[in-house]
């Protein structure tokens, strides 16, 4: 190795501690892209393989706009020339005795067996081929189920046990493999029927089709026609806006970790500036300096990418989980498969802490092949606090804030450029951050002063100073504090509007049924209508279809029950939008509405029992249930546009101040409880709700506190940096008389001074990214309006995040000076 | 480079002028500099501080550019040499010797003195370590610049300088940092290596300790050279 690459690299083991900050802030910026990009992937992964192994080899599927179709028509099918092979199939949930929800198909096994042949290899235990009622007792035993391998490992079951479900105790009567990731149950599809009340009824129908174009011809009216491409495509389209959010998340600690890795570098360049001048005036060429540089760096980049990449391996075992359970109260269930560890994954995290390694250095690397040795030789570098510098950068933030400004005003451009203007507009903030620092500064001297007396207001003076570190370590720091307080904010207003958004939907006393796991038999719902003293009894319904090809949901509703006993939020006008929608109209989301460009006054075609129907949009409202989009329409239309009987929910409305209400209320629960039919009050709906959307951000809150780490060690490393920076100083301090508690006070007032203006700087950003978040990125991602709620909780996180910080990170920098400050002199070298 | 005929000098320096801008003022440090120095002289160049040695130093060197003016080295146009060329001077032809050692902190004395043969492809331990006993450090090859006193520094800086075995040598105060005894240990060390090598050497220096070590006196004055007799003149 060359001797002036020798003198660079030699520097990493002599700054062991610096090193060792600089390498874990990387490793855990690359660590949480590698973390969370791989969890999405293996659960996305997961439900690719969920969605591949239960479609078999079905090459498409048949079955109705929405809600079961008629048992009756599979004579018909069988008999259609391009049919090669059906199946029908019941596709429900069922939840289990202690409460995972899982899927259950009912599949008659002599026409499944050639849809999918995988899932009916069977271990029955015992097997006789003498005893034909065992092997048949699947068939015959109307409790008798076959489950996976890895659901009868979780539960603790094998052959021939029983297992408690909210349709009753049923029993195992076999195992099969099951590679997916969906916990799975089979069940003979008559005792399917019997167990869902779906007597006559099957959800769908899969098929081996020998030829598409006449059998969509021959059935195009009334059903929906699926292909196994359209369906994989639908199912991954459904997660596209998920997946897309978890990308920025990751992207976003990166950024905060190439903040540091330009930290690293210009603090390189900057201690090596006397080195450069020496090397130079002996003759070295600049492109020598510019190798021994980058190889210091790009040490500090691979290395800590490699570690970055096995932190983020074990990151993704809690990742993985977090995003599994998401999708699965979101979207479908999904157990994600465990992450296998593969070289790949340290190759991945070599290549972003390598790529991360250049973006920041280049800046550095720049600034070290511009430097003029005499100067450096001379010690007349340019100033650490140089204005001029500090205002030409803050001039290149405003081309960078401007350029980010028209991103978000483009009209309907993709929510990628979207998320490129808030990176610009983190970068530009950030390339202020010197020039802010130096307005600052008079006022930062007063408030350390009054804290810290003299060590206070000089280490105002070593902030303002040394500007090529702390405005970078400032930027860092304010960049991941304004990320805390942005998500904060956007997920406090988010949960506000949630909260508000039931408060005009959700109104009912009692909410008997759930959906996706039970039904309410149309026999429960009007016994209950017969119980007089009640208000309302609202009978809901909320299915997918397809529209455009695209999933999105239908609600049945009856909607004078809800215009009496509910405040919708609607985007215009008032209840009096109910009436059209019981002549037969329609009301949609906010998100459908933007998603599909779809106005008030227009006519949505709509694919139902009929062929494509027309049916009027009369307005529009605010919801969260789905991004997809919402569609609304009296119960009345759903039965004529659909012929779907089935009811999710039934909501029971008693008038306000009613004295009877409890004992109305008791009864109601008394009849639901006879027929095994889930309650729950207005409360625990809610409750239930926000557990959700809890949990779903869950995985945002894990990415913001790995932000926050990062930028820690940000503050740590530019701390240190100083100190190292400084010694000549504190020989100085020490001839003056300041004591080593001084000296340790400056340290520490250095590091809250920091950390304060990092607060202050994110206060403003913070709130700029909230309302970026909210008014430009949700709205792209999701389509629907979060309404802005201010709060004190993210701001105050922020500020006691700040101080731990700042007082956390001059630990170590304080231990070196107690240490070395009683030994320290004034010397040249 | 070009062998250099024996009547021209080994460094000539016609009309140079250096100015610095400072808040809008130009600010000459050298104001039409004339001097040449011929091979194997032996220069005190004398000047207060900031009299303009180490701009000169720095011009001769290559590393800055006059403001106007012409230097040659070797018989050849610094200007024109461009800045590879005048890399490649600092290189193989010119060594520098500094006031505060300016060694490589990372660098053992071996590895500091070694760095000079490999910039200039001459990469040849042996010679290192040779050097390196020449001037009187054999066995502290291994040890940091923070392990050595001061005067073994400048031992180090100086068999850095010479190693390479080159036409000149600048040394820039190099007795600066040093105790009477110490630097008249490295004014005769380096005097004595470049009389036996015919190097040429100038010392920018402003104590008069350094006279009895030169055959030619310089003065600075006002970024203008003066020729001198000798070192009492100095003291007017």
């Amino acid at each position: 190795m060359k001797i002036v690459t020798k003198s660079f690299l030699r520097y990493l083991p002599r700054r062991l501690s610096l090193s060792l900050l600089q390498l874990l802030g990387v490793a855990c910026g690359v660590a949480a892209v590698v973390g969370m990009t791989l969890s999405a992937k293996t659960a996305l992964t997961s439900f690719s393989n969920a969605v591949e192994f239960l479609r078999g080899k079905a090459t498409h599927s048949l079955q109705r706009p929405a809600g079961p179709m008629e048992e009756v028509l599979l004579a018909k099918l069988s008999r259609d020339p391009s049919v090669d092979w059906s199946s029908p199939v019941i596709d429900r949930r069922l939840r289990l005795g202690h409460g995972e929800l899982v899927r259950i198909l009912g599949i008659d096994p002599f026409l499944d067996r050639t849809i999918r042949p995988e899932i009916l290899r069977v271990r029955f235990p015992k097997m006789n081929e003498t005893d034909p009622q065992r092997v048949l007792s699947y068939l015959l035993d109307e409790k008798a189920v076959l489950i996976d391998d890895d659901l009868a490992a979780l539960l603790g079951l094998k052959a021939e046990t029983t297992f408690e479900t909210n349709k009753g105790v049923l029993r195992v009567v076999g195992t099969f493999p099951n590679p997916s990731g969906e916990p799975l149950i089979l069940m003979d599809i008559a005792n399917a029927q019997r167990i869902f009340g779906l007597q006559g009824s099957i959800d769908r129908v899969d098929l081996i089709l020998s030829e598409e174009v006449g059998f969509r011809e021959r059935w195009k009216d009334g059903f929906v026609i699926q292909s196994s491409q359209q369906k994989s495509a639908t199912f991954s389209s459904m997660l596209d806006a998920f997946r897309l959010n978890l990308e920025a998340l990751s992207l976003l600690a990166l950024f905060v970790g190439v903040f540091l890795i330009y930290n690293t570098a210009m603090f390189a360049v900057v201690s090596r500036r006397r080195d450069t001048g020496i090397l130079r005036s002996l003759g070295a060429r600049r492109y020598e300096l510019m190798v021994a540089f980058l190889t210091e760096i790009l040490i500090l980049g691979v290395t800590g990418g490699a570690l970055g990449g096995v932190l983020g391996y074990f990151l993704t075992r809690f990742l993985t989980e977090l995003i599994g359970s998401s999708i699965s109260n979101l979207y479908f269930f999904l157990r994600p498969a465990t992450t296998e560890w593969s070289a790949w994954i340290l190759v991945t995290g070599i290549i972003l802490g390598f790529g991360a390694s250049l973006i920041g250095g280049a800046i550095p690397l720049a600034e070290m092949v511009r430097s003029d040795p005499i100067k450096t030789l001379s010690g007349r570098v340019a100033s650490r606090g140089d204005p001029r510098k500090a205002k030409k950068t803050a001039l290149a933030g405003c081309v960078i804030l401007g350029a980010s400004s028209i991103l978000f005003l483009l009209p309907d451009a993709h929510i990628y450029v979207a998320f490129a203007g808030v990176f610009g507009f983190l970068v530009g903030v950030s390339l202020l951050t010197g020039i802010v620092l130096l307005y600052l500064s008079p006022g930062l001297k007063w408030a350390l002063y009054a804290i810290g007396k003299l060590p206070g207001r000089v280490a105002a003076g070593n902030i303002r100073q040394n500007l090529g570190r702390t405005s970078v370590a400032v930027a860092a720091f304010m960049v991941a504090l304004s990320m805390s307080i942005g998500l904060g904010a956007m997920i406090g207003s988010f949960r506000h509007s949630l909260i508000w958004w039931m408060d005009t939907q959700l109104q009912g006393d009692l909410y008997v049924g759930k959906i996706d796991e039970a039904e309410v038999p149309e026999a429960f719902y009007d016994e209950v209508r017969r119980i007089p003293g009640l208000g309302g009894v609202h009978p809901y319904r909320n299915v997918q279809i397809l529209y455009r090809d695209t999933p999105i949901y239908i609600s049945a509703v009856d909607a004078s029950v809800l215009q009496r006993y509910t405040r919708f939020g609607w985007v215009r006008g008032g209840n009096e939008n109910w009436e059209p929608v019981k002549q037969g109209g329609i009301i949609i989301s906010e998100s459908f509405s933007r998603r599909f460009g779809v106005r008030s006054g227009d006519t949505l075609l709509l694919e139902s029992i009929h062929g494509p129907t027309p049916l009027k949009v009369s307005a529009i409202f605010y919801d969260y249930t789905t991004e997809h989009g919402l569609v609304m329409m009296d119960r009345s239309t759903f039965l004529q546009t659909f012929g779907d009987r089935t009811i999710n929910n039934v909501g029971i409305f008693i008038d306000p101040g009613n004295p009877r209400r409890d004992e109305l209320l008791a009864e109601v629960k008394k009849r639901a409880h006879e027929r095994g039919l889930p309650v729950q009050t207005q409360e625990q709906l809610r409750a239930s709700i926000l557990e959700v959307f809890d949990a779903t951000f869950a995985v945002t809150r894990s990415m913001r506190a790995l932000a926050i780490i990062v930028a820690f060690f940000g503050i740590a490393g530019a701390l240190l940096t100083l100190f190292m920076e400084r010694r000549k100083e504190f020989g100085i301090y020490r001839a003056l008389g300041f004591s080593t508690s001084q000296v340790a006070q400056m340290t520490l007032f250095e590091g809250l001074g920091m950390g304060l203006i990092s607060f202050l700087l994110s206060a403003g950003v913070g709130t700029a990214v909230a309302l970026l978040l909210i008014k430009v990125i949700n709205l792209r991602s999701f389509n629907w309006t979060i309404f802005y709620y201010p709060a004190l909780e993210p701001y105050f996180l922020s500020a006691v995040t700040a101080l731990l910080a700042s007082i956390g990170a001059a630990g170590y920098p304080i231990l070196k000076v107690c240490k070395t400050y009683p030994q320290m002199q004034i010397r040249e070298e | 480079m070009r062998r250099m005929p024996v009547n021209e000098p080994m460094i000539r320096i016609s009309d140079v002028w250096k100015e610095y801008n400072h808040d809008g003022t130009d600010m000459p440090a050298l104001r039409g500099t004339h001097v040449e120095i011929w091979t194997g002289d032996i220069v005190a160049l004398f000047g207060k501080s900031g009299s303009g040695k180490s701009t000169l130093f720095n011009l001769i060197a290559g590393l800055d550019r006059p403001t106007r003016g012409r230097i040659e080295v070797g018989g050849q146009d610094l200007e024109s040499l461009g800045e590879k060329g005048r890399t490649t001077l600092r290189r193989v032809r010119l060594g520098f010797i500094f006031q505060f050692f300016n060694l490589l902190p990372t660098l053992t004395a071996f590895e500091n003195v070694f760095l000079s043969l490999e910039l200039a492809d001459k990469a040849d331990p042996k010679v290192a370590r040779a050097t390196l006993g020449e001037v009187g450090l054999e066995g502290k090859e291994h040890r940091y610049p923070h392990e050595l006193s001061g005067g073994e520094q400048q031992r180090v800086a100086i068999a850095r300088a010479i190693v390479k075995r080159p036409s000149i040598i600048l040394a820039d105060e190099p007795t600066g940092n040093l105790d009477t005894a110490t630097g008249n240990q490295i004014l005769d060390l380096l005097t004595t290596r470049c009389r036996d090598a015919g190097t040429t050497l100038i010392m920018a220096t402003h104590t008069p300790l350094t006279c009895g070590y030169a055959n030619r006196i310089l003065r600075m004055v006002d970024g203008i050279i003066v020729e001198e007799t000798s070192c009492g003149e100095l003291a007017h």
